[in-house]
C-alpha cells in the first residue's frame, strides 16, 4: 500500500474516522457471530493466557506461601542449571529419538492404512473395520501398558514362553534399555493408529471423483491412481498435521512412558515431560519444573514456525 | 489519532477483565464453603475437614464414620488422596493453599513440605500437647523425632519402629524337611529348596524362593541390607563423619546376595517390574515362598490364598542374621517411626480457641474405642470381642470396606488392651514389638540439608538405577562404585558436608 504523498493530517484522521466506522459498523453487522465467539474467546483468555503470566516463577525461587509477590527473583538461574546439569542432553537426546522414531515409523501408517481403506469396495466391511481399529484410542495408557506387561513380562508372559518353546532364550522387553523404544513406538502404533485414519479418510471423501474418471480413461491401474490422483489430493492434509505434529516434538505425552520408566530402562526412557513430573511434582521445585516446560514451549514455537515457513517455501498452505 | 479505537479497545479490555475475576471470583466462593467464621466452644459440635491419605482402593461407607462422629462430638468431612499419588496431590495443594482443617503429612523429608512446614504455614503444636490426657503420652523422644528445626508442627503418628521381615511358607519348609532360617546363608539354602525341589509337589520346576517387587527400601533389599549390617541411610562415626548406607561394604554384600538370587533364579525374575498386588498374588498362589515386608502382611497373605492354597501355614522370622549371633540383630526404622504429622494450617484452623477444639478431637481418636472403631469396626458388625479383650472379626469383606481405610488415620497404632485374636497378627504385632529392640535409625532423619531438599530423589535414582543394574548384572563392582563417584560429584558430596555441619550443630 503507497502512502499518499501531499495529503494533510486532517484527510488522514478523516480515513481513519472512516476505517473505525466501518469496522464498527461491521461489529454491529455480526454481533450475533462476535457473540458467539465470546465464549471460546473467553475460554482462551482466562484459562490459557492468564494462567502463562505464571510462567513468570520460573525466574524466580517460588515458593508457594509466599506467592508470586513475596517470592525472591533469582533471574536465570534455574535456566543455567537446566543447561548444566547432564540430564538435560540425555533428556534431550531420548526425546527426540523418540519423536524421530515417531516420525519415520507410525505417521506414514495411517495414510497407508487410509489408502487402503479407500479401496475397500465392500461399504459393510469397510465401516465395519473402521469402527473396530478406533477401539484402541478410547483405552487409556494404563490398560495398554499392563496388557503388554502381561504379554512381555520374563515370569510366565506369554511372548516369553512362546519363545522359550521355540527354544530361543527368553527376553526382558520390560527390563532392557534396548527394547524400551521399540515397545514405545509398538504401543503408540497399537493404540492409535486406527484412530489417526480418520482424518485421512475425510479428506479422501472429497477428492473429485472425475479425476479418477480421468485416469481410468487413460487406462492407469489401481495404484497409479492411488500415487497420482489420492497422494496429491491429501497432500495439503498431511502437511499440516506433519506441521502440527513436529510442533509438539518435544511433547510426547507423560503418562505413557511414565507407566513404561523403570530404573533399567531410565537412561533411555526418561523424557522432558516424566522429569517435570518428577522434579517439579515429587520433589516440588516449581520454578525449575517451570522452567523446564518453558524450555519445551518456546522450542516447540519455533519449529512450529520453522516448518510452516518450510512449508510454504515447497508451495504448501501451512497452519497459518 | 487513534484515540476512539485506544479507548474502545480499553473499555473492552476493562470489560473482560472484569468478567474473568468476575468468574475467579466465584470460583473462590465456592470452593470455601461453609466457612467456619465462628468462635469453637470446647463443647459444641465440631465442623473439622480432613485431608487425609487412603491406603485402600476405595474410601470408607459412613457406618464407622458416623459412629465415629458421634463418639467425637464433630461432623468430619474427608478427602481422601490415594496413598500412590501422595507426593503430588499435597505438594500441589499445599502450592494452591486448598488445605483442611486436618492435613495428613507423611512424608516429612519431601523439600516442599518441610519448607512449607519450616514457613510457618502450620500451627506449632507443643505448647498445647499437655494440656490433653492423651496428647500429653506422646514421648519425648517422638517429639524431638517429629520437630524440624526443634519445633513441632503437628501431632506426630505414632507407629511402631520397625515393621520389616520375613514370611516364610512353614507348609514348604516342612515337606521339604527344612528348619527355619536363621542366618543369610539358610535363608538362602531355603530360596535354593524352594526353586528346585518342588515344594508344591505338582513334579513342575514352577516356584521361586523369593517374591519381590520395585522397591527397594519396602521390598526385600533394605531389610536384607540390615540383615548385613547396613545402617539406615547413613551412618554418623564418633568424630562426626556421616557416610551414605551405599558406601558401606555390608551394602555390596546386600547387593551380591540379590544378584545370587537373581542369577539362580531363587527370586521372580521380573521383580524390577513387579508391582506390590502382584507380588502378594504370586505368593498367594503359591508361586513363591518368601516374602520380605511389613511383618503384619502375613495376616493379608494368608487370607488372599484362602480358595487357592488352602494348605498354606506361614512362618515368621525377625532374627536373620549373617552368623546367628544375637548381638548382630539389626532392623532399619521407616521415617524412625515417625509415620507423619496431623497438621493444622493457620488459613483453615484461625485461632487458638479454633486449634484447641481440633487438638481436642485428635485426643479423642485416640481413646481406646476409638481405636477399636477405626481398627475393628463396630462390635457384633464388623467383630466380636471375648473377655480376654480379643476380637475376631467376622465379616472380612464388610470389614475391608468400612474399617480398613480408616487404619491409617490412627494417629496412635498400638498400645491398646484390645487386640487380634488371629494367632498370625499376634505372632507378628509380637516381632514388631521385638524389632523396636534392634532397630537401627537413620540419624540424618531430622537433619537439614539444602541440596538433599532440592535434589535429594533426584541424586537418589543414581544409585537406585545402578543396585537395580548390579543386581541384574548389567554392571559390576567397578560400575557402581563410579555410579557412587558420579553421585558424589553432582550434589552427593555437598549434602556430606552439609549433613556432618548440621550434625555437629546439633550436638553441641
Amino acid at each position: 500500500m503507497a502512502k499518499p504523498v501531499n495529503v494533510s493530517d486532517a484527510y488522514l484522521v478523516k480515513l481513519d474516522r472512516q476505517a473505525v466506522r466501518k469496522r464498527r459498523h461491521g461489529i454491529r453487522k455480526h454481533k450475533l457471530l462476535y457473540l458467539m465467539i465470546l465464549p471460546g474467546f473467553l475460554y482462551f483468555v482466562v484459562f490459557k493466557y492468564f494462567p502463562m503470566g505464571g510462567l513468570v516463577i520460573a525466574f524466580q525461587d517460588y515458593q508457594p506461601y509466599q506467592g508470586i509477590m513475596g517470592s525472591p527473583w533469582v533471574g536465570l538461574k534455574h535456566f543455567v542449571r537446566l543447561f548444566t546439569e547432564p540430564t538435560f542432553f540425555m533428556l534431550l537426546r531420548n526425546t527426540l529419538i523418540l519423536f524421530g522414531m515417531n516420525i519415520v515409523f507410525f505417521f506414514p501408517l495411517p495414510i497407508i492404512l487410509a489408502l487402503m481403506l479407500n479401496e475397500v469396495r465392500h461399504k459393510f466391511f469397510k465401516n465395519s473395520i473402521q469402527t473396530l481399529i478406533y477401539i484402541p484410542h478410547f483405552m487409556s495408557w494404563v490398560i495398554i501398558v499392563s496388557i503388554t506387561y502381561v504379554f512381555l513380562t520374563v515370569d510366565g508372559g506369554v511372548v516369553n514362553e512362546l519363545l522359550a518353546a521355540l527354544g530361543l532364550s527368553k527376553i526382558g522387553f520390560l527390563t532392557s534399555s534396548e527394547w524400551l523404544r521399540t515397545v514405545y513406538i509398538g504401543q503408540i502404533i497399537w493404540k492409535e493408529l486406527g484412530w489417526s485414519t480418520i482424518i485421512y479418510l475425510a479428506a479422501i471423501t472429497v477428492v473429485d471423483t472425475q479425476l479418477y474418471e480421468a485416469a481410468e480413461m487413460d487406462g492407469a491401474s489401481r495404484l497409479r491412481k492411488t500415487w497420482h490422483v489420492t497422494l496429491p489430493a491429501i497432500r495439503p492434509v498431511i502437511i499440516t498435521l506433519l506441521i502440527l505434529k513436529i510442533g509438539s516434538t518435544l511433547d510426547l505425552g507423560f503418562e505413557h512412558m511414565y507407566l513404561l520408566l523403570n530404573s533399567l530402562n531410565r537412561e533411555v526412557a526418561e523424557i522432558f515431560d516424566t522429569y517435570i513430573y518428577t522434579a517439579g511434582l515429587k520433589n516440588g521445585q516449581l520454578s525449575y519444573s517451570t522452567t523446564v516446560g518453558l524450555f519445551k514451549g518456546v522450542v516447540g514455537l519455533i519449529l512450529v514456525m520453522l516448518s510452516n515457513r518450510l512449508a510454504k517455501k515447497f508451495g504448501e498452505d501451512g497452519v497459518y | 489519532m487513534n484515540q476512539s479505537v485506544s479507548r474502545n479497545a480499553r473499555k473492552a479490555a476493562a470489560a473482560l477483565l472484569c468478567t474473568t475475576f468476575l468468574l475467579l471470583g466465584a470460583c473462590g466462593n465456592s470452593g470455601k464453603q461453609a466457612a467456619s467464621d465462628q468462635p469453637y466452644d470446647e463443647n459444641a459440635k465440631a465442623n473439622i475437614t480432613w485431608l487425609n491419605i487412603l491406603h485402600t482402593a476405595s474410601p470408607p461407607t459412613d457406618t464407622v464414620l458416623n459412629k465415629l462422629e458421634e463418639k467425637t462430638n464433630a461432623d468430619i468431612q474427608f478427602s481422601w488422596i490415594p496413598d500412590a499419588s501422595k507426593e503430588e496431590r499435597i505438594n500441589t495443594a499445599l502450592a494452591s493453599d486448598s488445605l483442611a482443617d486436618i492435613v495428613t503429612l507423611t512424608l516429612l523429608d519431601n523439600s516442599s513440605v518441610r519448607n512449607s512446614l519450616k514457613s510457618g504455614l502450620f500451627w506449632e503444636v507443643e505448647p498445647y500437647l499437655n494440656d490433653y490426657p492423651n496428647l500429653a503420652k506422646i514421648s519425648e523422644d517422638t517429639r524431638r523425632s517429629a520437630s524440624i528445626d526443634g519445633k513441632l508442627y503437628g501431632v506426630p503418628f505414632q507407629k511402631d519402629l520397625a515393621r520389616n521381615g520375613i514370611t516364610i511358607r512353614k507348609d514348604w519348609l516342612d515337606k521339604l524337611g527344612l528348619e527355619t532360617p536363621h542366618t543369610t546363608d539358610e535363608l538362602m539354602e531355603v530360596a535354593r529348596a524352594f526353586t528346585e525341589d518342588d515344594p508344591d509337589g505338582n513334579g513342575k520346576r514352577d516356584t521361586t524362593g523369593f517374591v519381590d517387587r520395585s522397591d527397594l527400601i519396602y521390598g526385600a533389599f533394605k531389610t536384607l541390607s540390615s540383615y548385613f549390617g547396613t545402617p539406615n541411610n547413613w551412618a554418623v562415626s564418633d568424630d562426626g563423619k556421616m557416610t551414605p548406607e551405599f558406601m558401606t561394604d555390608s551394602y555390596i554384600s546386600t547387593m551380591n546376595y540379590m544378584k545370587e538370587l537373581y542369577e539362580n533364579g531363587y527370586i521372580n525374575k521380573d521383580f524390577a517390574v513387579t508391582a506390590k498386588t502382584d507380588q502378594q498374588q504370586k505368593f498367594a498362589q503359591g508361586k513363591a515362598g518368601i516374602y520380605v515386608g511389613a511383618i503384619f502382611d502375613s495376616k493379608n497373605l494368608l487370607n488372599m490364598a484362602k480358595g487357592i492354597q488352602d494348605n498354606m501355614e506361614l512362618a515368621l522370622v525377625n532374627d536373620i542374621t549373617q552368623n546367628g549371633d544375637e548381638s548382630e540383630r539389626a532392623i532399619w526404622a521407616a521415617n524412625n517411626g515417625i509415620g507423619g504429622l496431623l497438621a493444622f494450617p493457620r488459613s483453615e484452623v484461625k485461632d487458638e480457641a479454633e486449634l484447641k477444639r481440633v487438638l481436642k478431637f485428635v485426643n479423642d481418636l485416640m481413646d481406646e474405642d476409638a481405636y477399636a472403631l477405626m481398627t475393628y469396626g463396630i462390635e457384633g458388625t464388623h467383630y466380636t470381642v471375648d473377655d480376654q479383650d480379643a476380637a475376631t472379626i467376622t465379616n472380612t469383606d464388610l470389614w475391608q470396606q468400612e474399617v480398613q481405610p480408616f487404619a491409617a488415620s490412627r494417629p496412635k497404632e498400638s498400645g491398646y488392651p484390645i487386640h487380634d485374636a488371629d494367632p498370625l497378627k499376634q505372632e507378628s504385632d509380637k516381632l514388631i514389638a521385638e524389632n523396636a529392640n534392634y532397630a537401627v535409625l537413620n540419624p540424618a532423619y531430622s537433619l537439614e540439608s539444602e541440596t538433599y531438599n532440592t535434589q535429594g530423589s533426584e541424586l537418589q535414582k543414581i544409585v537406585v538405577d545402578a543396585t537395580y543394574k548390579y543386581i541384574l548384572g548389567e554392571i559390576d563392582e567397578a560400575g557402581f562404585k563410579s555410579a557412587v563417584k558420579n553421585w558424589r560429584k553432582s550434589g552427593g558430596d555437598s549434602i556430606i558436608s552439609e549433613y556432618e555441619a548440621a550434625y555437629k550443630a546439633n550436638q553441641s
